[in-house]
C-alpha cells in the first residue's frame, strides 16, 4: 500500500483512491466536515495539496508522497505555494465542437457531431480536464494536468449533468454525511462507513461531536448511525451554463432540465464554502435585500468555492418561500474550479512598451528611461537643469520619435480635415503648417498637434505621443462615417523625429549642411537633407526656442542623432529629456492634453477659443460648442507663480480654506527662480491669490516666457 | 512547447502603398518584390524598386522601413500559434494569406504560406518585446 501525508500523518490509500477517499478510508474528513459529494460539486473537501490551497481533493488522485494539509478551520489559507512561482504552460487550441461532460448526454452529443463530420473534443472533470470558465467567442479555459488550455470553438455543448442536493440543517457541517453517489463510490472502494442510514427531506438535524452520531427526523425520532446518506434529489450542474447567459452555448441533458427545489431551509449552513447560515440570510432579508442577486451579494452566499453549485437550490428556495416567486438562478462567475495565480495569469502579458530607434543612444548617454504614452522615453540624462540651459542658451536635441504622424491624401482630404478640425484648413498654404486641437462630439479636447500641407490634396498630421493610436481610429472612423475619399497612413512607428531646439539651432542646421535660405521659417516645413539624411523639416516650437523637427526614416535615426551631436559639440549641445522639456513647455504655457486637461475640457476652459473658428459651417464638436457657448462655465485653467519649491502636480488649490481646484503641472523654473504652475479653478469668482501646500500662489498670465514668441521665430 | 531558439529578425525595407483597392488590384508590382496585402487599401511591398499606382493619382506611396521580419519554419509557426496566439488563424485552405493580431501580446502580422511556413512581421519599435516573449 502507498501513503500520502495528511496533516503531517502518513495515511495509506489504495489504487484508484482520490485524496478525499484516502482520508475517509483513514477515518478522517478531508476538510473539517460537511457532506461529501466526491464529484467536484461542493467545496467541502478542499485542502492544501503540495502547497497549493483550494484543491478539490475528491478530484485529485492519491499519489505516493503527496502532502495534504487542511485549511485552517474557520478561516482561509494564505495564498502561496510553489506553483505560484512557476510559469504555467498555456496552449491555444481550436475545434469545431467542444463538449463538456462525458456522461450519457455528452457522449450522445459527441456521437451526433462526429456523425455529422465535425471535429469534436470532449472534456470531463473525471478525466482531469476541469473547465474553469466559458467566455465570449465562444471559448473555454480548461485546466489540464500539464497546462492551461484556451479553446476556441465554433460550437460549445455543456453536458455537465446534475449535482446531488446536500442537506441544510443543524449539524450539516459534521463529518460522516454523504450524497448517495459518494457513499456508493466509497463502499465500492471497500471503505467501511459503519452503520449507515439513508434519509430524505424528513431530515431536520444531525447530531454528534465532530462527526455524525444521530439523525433527527421530522417526526422527532432520532436514528443512531456512523454515516448518513442524504438522498435529497438533484439540481442542474449549471455553473458553466450560468456563466454564459450571453454566449451561444448549448446546454443538454440533466444540466438543462428543471428540478424541483428542496424545502426552504430553516437552520444550518446554506453556503458551506462561505459558512453562511440560514440565520445570516434572514438577517439580510430583514434589511430589505429581497432579490436573489441582492441576497447573494449581501450575504456572500454563492460566491465561494462552488459558485452556487451547492447552495443555489436552497438559496432559491429560501427566496421563493419568502417572496412567493421562484427566482431564476444567478449568474455564475469564473472560475468554476479554483485556479492558482500562475494558472490565472498563464498566457497573459503586460502592455507593450515601444522603443524609439534612439533607445540605445539614450542608454549609452546614461539616460533614465521611463514609460510615457506607451513608449520608453528618456526622463533625463542626469541633470535636467543642465539640459534646460542647453536648450535655453545654446542648442539641444530631443527624441520626439513618439509623436503621432499620419499621412492623409485624397480628393476629399480638405473637406475631411475641415470637418475634423475646429481650425481652418483650406487656407493653409503648401509648405505651411498650423497648430490644431481636435475635439470630440461633445466639444471636449481630445488631442492636439500640427497640420502640415504637402500638396493640394496631401497633408501630414501630427498628434501627441499618447494620443496617436486613438487619433488614427478617430480619423478613420469619421472619414468612413462621412464616406469621403481619403487615404490614411499612420506612420508613427516607421518615422523617427529629432527636435533641434535652442537659439543656436539654426547654426547647427547650417553646420549640418542646410543653407540659411533653405531653412524653413516659423510654421513652415520643407523636405531637406540634414547631415546626409533625408528629412522632413518642420519649424515649430514646443520649448519656446527656435526649433526644427527632423522627421526621417527610422533606420537613419542613429546616424542623424550622432552627426548632430558631433556637429553641435562646439556649440555646447546636450540632449534633453522629458523633465526639461516639460519644464520648458510649461514656461511657455503650452498645455499637455491629458495632463493639463480633463475628459470634459472645452477649448474655453483651457483658454484656447482662438483655436476654434465658429464661423466654419461644421466640424466635430461644433454643435456642442454652439449650444454651450452662452452657458455659464466656471472652470478655467490658470497660470500661477509662487516661491519654490514647486508643489507636486495634483496638489490641491484652495481659496480661503475651500478647495477650488488642483495643480496640473509645476516646475521650479531655473530662469525665473520661482515656481510656475498650471492649475484649475472650478468656481467663480476666480481668485487672484490662492493657497497651495499652505503657501500663496498668484495667478499669472501665460506664457510665462517670451510672451511675444520672438525666440521661437529666431 | 518546443525548445525555442531566439528568432532572427531583420529590417524589412520596402514601400507602403495606400490606395483604392481596385487600383491596388490593378497595379503591376515591380519584379522581385514581395507583396504583403495588409488590408484592401494597404500594401507593404518588400523590395527596392519604387512602385507606381497608375490608376489612383492620390495614392500614398512612401518608403517603409518600420517593420522587422523573421522567417518561421512550419514547426515554429505551429508552436507560436499554439502557445502565443489567442485568435483563430486562417485555416490551411485560406492560405497564402496575411493574418494580424496580437502575438504574445504584441501587435504583429503573419504572412502565412501554403506549406505552413510564415513571415512574422512586427513594428521595429516593438521588436524587442516580441523577441523576449517568444524566446
Amino acid at each position: 500500500m502507498s501513503r500520502v501525508v495528511y496533516d503531517g500523518t502518513p495515511i495509506e490509500y489504495q489504487a484508484g483512491d482520490s485524496l478525499a477517499m484516502a482520508a475517509v478510508r483513514a477515518g478522517a474528513h478531508p476538510a473539517h466536515g460537511g457532506t461529501l459529494c466526491l464529484a467536484g460539486d461542493c467545496g467541502n473537501c478542499v485542502a492544501i495539496v503540495d502547497g497549493t490551497p483550494w484543491v478539490r481533493t475528491c478530484q485529485t488522485p492519491a499519489r505516493p508522497g503527496v502532502t495534504v494539509r487542511r485549511h485552517p478551520n474557520g478561516s482561509h489559507p494564505s495564498p502561496g505555494g510553489p506553483e505560484h512561482h512557476s510559469q504555467v504552460t498555456v496552449r491555444h487550441r481550436t475545434a469545431d465542437h467542444v463538449i463538456v461532460g462525458a456522461g450519457d448526454s455528452g457522449v450522445a452529443a459527441a456521437m451526433a457531431q462526429r456523425d455529422a463530420g465535425h471535429e469534436v473534443v470532449v472534456f470531463d472533470a473525471a478525466n482531469g480536464d476541469e473547465v474553469v470558465g466559458v467566455f465570449d467567442g465562444p471559448s473555454l479555459v480548461v485546466r489540464r494536468v500539464d497546462a492551461i488550455e484556451h479553446w476556441h470553438a465554433h460550437h460549445i455543448t455543456l453536458a455537465t449533468g446534475a449535482a446531488e442536493v446536500q442537506p441544510v440543517c443543524p449539524g450539516n457541517m459534521l463529518a460522516g454525511s454523504y450524497t448517495p453517489r459518494a457513499a456508493a463510490a466509497l463502499q465500492a472502494a471497500g471503505i467501511d462507513l459503519g452503520t449507515v442510514i439513508t434519509v430524505g427531506h424528513e431530515l431536520v438535524a444531525l447530531h454528534g461531536d465532530g462527526r455524525v452520531r444521530e439523525a433527527e427526523l421530522a417526526d422527532g425520532s432520532r436514528m443512531a448511525c456512523d454515516s448518513v446518506i442524504a438522498d435529497l434529489g438533484s439540481a442542474p450542474r449549471d455553473v458553466l451554463a450560468r456563466m454564459a447567459p450571453m454566449v451561444p452555448v448549448e446546454v443538454v441533458g440533466s444540466a438543462a432540465e428543471s428540478h424541483a427545489l428542496p424545502p426552504a431551509p430553516s437552520a444550518g449552513f446554506v453556503c458551506t464554502c462561505g459558512k453562511v447560515t440560514v440565520e445570516d440570510l434572514e438577517g439580510v432579508w430583514a434589511k430589505g435585500f429581497r432579490d436573489l442577486e441582492l441576497v447573494k451579494r449581501a450575504s456572500l452566499c454563492g460566491v465561494g468555492t462552488c459558485q452556487g453549485g451547492m447552495c443555489m437550490p436552497h438559496l432559491r428556495s429560501f427566496v421563493a418561500d419568502r417572496s412567493g416567486v421562484e427566482p431564476r438562478p444567478f449568474t455564475g462567475r469564473p472560475a468554476a474550479r479554483q485556479v492558482t495565480l500562475g494558472e490565472a495569469a498563464a498566457g497573459s502579458h503586460i502592455d507593450t512598451f515601444r522603443r524609439t530607434p534612439l533607445h540605445g543612444e539614450h542608454e549609452a548617454l546614461g539616460a533614465t528611461l521611463d514609460k510615457f504614452g506607451g513608449w520608453f522615453r528618456p526622463w533625463n540624462y542626469g541633470d535636467a537643469v543642465e539640459e534646460y540651459w542647453a536648450a535655453r542658451e545654446a542648442v539641444s536635441l530631443g527624441d520626439v520619435s513618439t509623436l503621432g504622424k499620419m499621412l492623409v491624401s485624397g480628393p476629399d482630404v480638405v473637406e475631411a480635415l475641415e470637418r475634423l478640425y475646429p481650425n481652418n484648413v483650406h487656407d493653409i498654404k503648401i509648405g505651411r503648417s498650423r497648430y490644431v486641437i481636435n475635439l470630440n462630439e461633445r466639444g471636449h479636447v481630445l488631442d492636439d498637434g500640427m497640420i502640415c500641407r504637402e500638396g493640394d490634396t496631401r497633408f501630414l498630421l501630427t498628434f501627441t505621443s499618447g494620443g496617436a493610436s486613438t487619433a488614427e481610429m478617430w480619423v478613420r472612423d469619421w472619414i468612413e462615417t462621412w464616406g469621403l475619399k481619403v487615404h490614411v497612413l499612420d506612420r508613427t512607428v516607421s518615422h523617427g523625429a529629432i527636435n533641434v531646439t535652442g537659439p543656436l539651432a539654426g547654426e547647427l542646421m547650417r553646420r549640418a549642411g542646410v543653407a540659411d535660405e533653405d531653412r524653413p521659417k516659423f510654421l513652415q516645413h520643407r523636405h531637406l537633407t540634414v547631415a546626409g539624411v533625408p528629412c522632413h523639416v518642420m519649424r515649430l516650437s514646443f520649448t519656446g526656442e527656435a526649433s526644427y523637427e527632423l522627421h526621417h526614416q527610422i533606420d537613419r535615426s542613429v546616424e542623424l542623432w550622432r552627426a548632430l551631436m558631433e556637429l553641435g559639440r562646439p556649440l555646447g549641445i546636450k540632449p534633453h529629456g522629458l523633465q526639461a522639456l516639460f519644464g520648458m513647455r510649461l514656461e511657455k504655457g503650452h498645455v499637455i492634453v491629458g495632463q493639463d486637461t480633463e475628459l470634459d475640457s472645452s477649448p474655453r476652459r483651457i483658454n484656447m477659443d482662438w483655436a476654434v473658428k465658429m464661423d466654419k459651417p461644421d466640424f466635430v464638436g461644433r454643435a456642442a460648442l454652439a449650444r454651450t457657448a452662452n452657458l455659464p462655465d466656471e472652470r478655467r485653467l490658470f497660470g500661477f507663480t509662487m516661491d519654490g519649491p514647486a508643489p507636486l502636480e495634483g496638489s490641491v488649490i484652495r481659496v480661503g480654506g475651500d478647495v477650488v481646484g488642483h495643480v496640473t503641472s509645476s516646475w521650479d523654473s531655473p530662469l525665473f527662480g520661482h515656481a510656475v504652475l498650471l492649475g484649475w479653478q472650478k468656481r467663480e469668482p476666480h481668485a487672484d491669490l490662492v493657497q497651495i501646500d499652505g503657501r500663496d500662489a498668484r495667478v499669472s498670465p501665460v506664457p510665462f516666457y517670451d510672451p511675444e514668441g520672438a525666440r521661437a521665430r529666431m | 512547447m518546443l525548445a525555442c531558439e531566439p528568432l532572427t529578425f531583420e529590417s524589412m525595407v520596402g514601400w507602403r502603398i495606400i490606395a483604392d483597392p481596385d487600383a491596388i488590384d490593378a497595379t503591376p508590382w515591380p519584379a522581385g518584390s514581395r507583396v504583403v496585402r495588409i488590408s484592401p487599401d494597404d500594401v507593404f511591398l518588400i523590395g527596392a524598386v519604387e512602385p507606381t499606382v497608375p490608376t489612383d493619382p492620390h495614392a500614398i506611396v512612401t518608403p517603409e522601413h518600420g517593420f522587422a521580419g523573421a522567417t518561421l519554419t512550419a514547426e515554429r509557426t505551429a508552436d507560436i500559434a499554439l502557445h502565443h496566439i489567442e485568435w483563430m488563424l486562417p485555416n490551411e485552405g485560406a492560405r497564402p494569406c496575411v493574418a494580424q493580431g496580437q502575438i504574445a501580446g504584441v501587435p504583429a502580422k503573419l504572412v502565412l504560406h501554403t506549406d505552413g511556413t510564415a513571415l512574422l512581421l512586427v513594428a521595429c519599435a516593438a521588436r524587442h518585446e516580441l523577441e523576449e516573449r517568444l524566446a
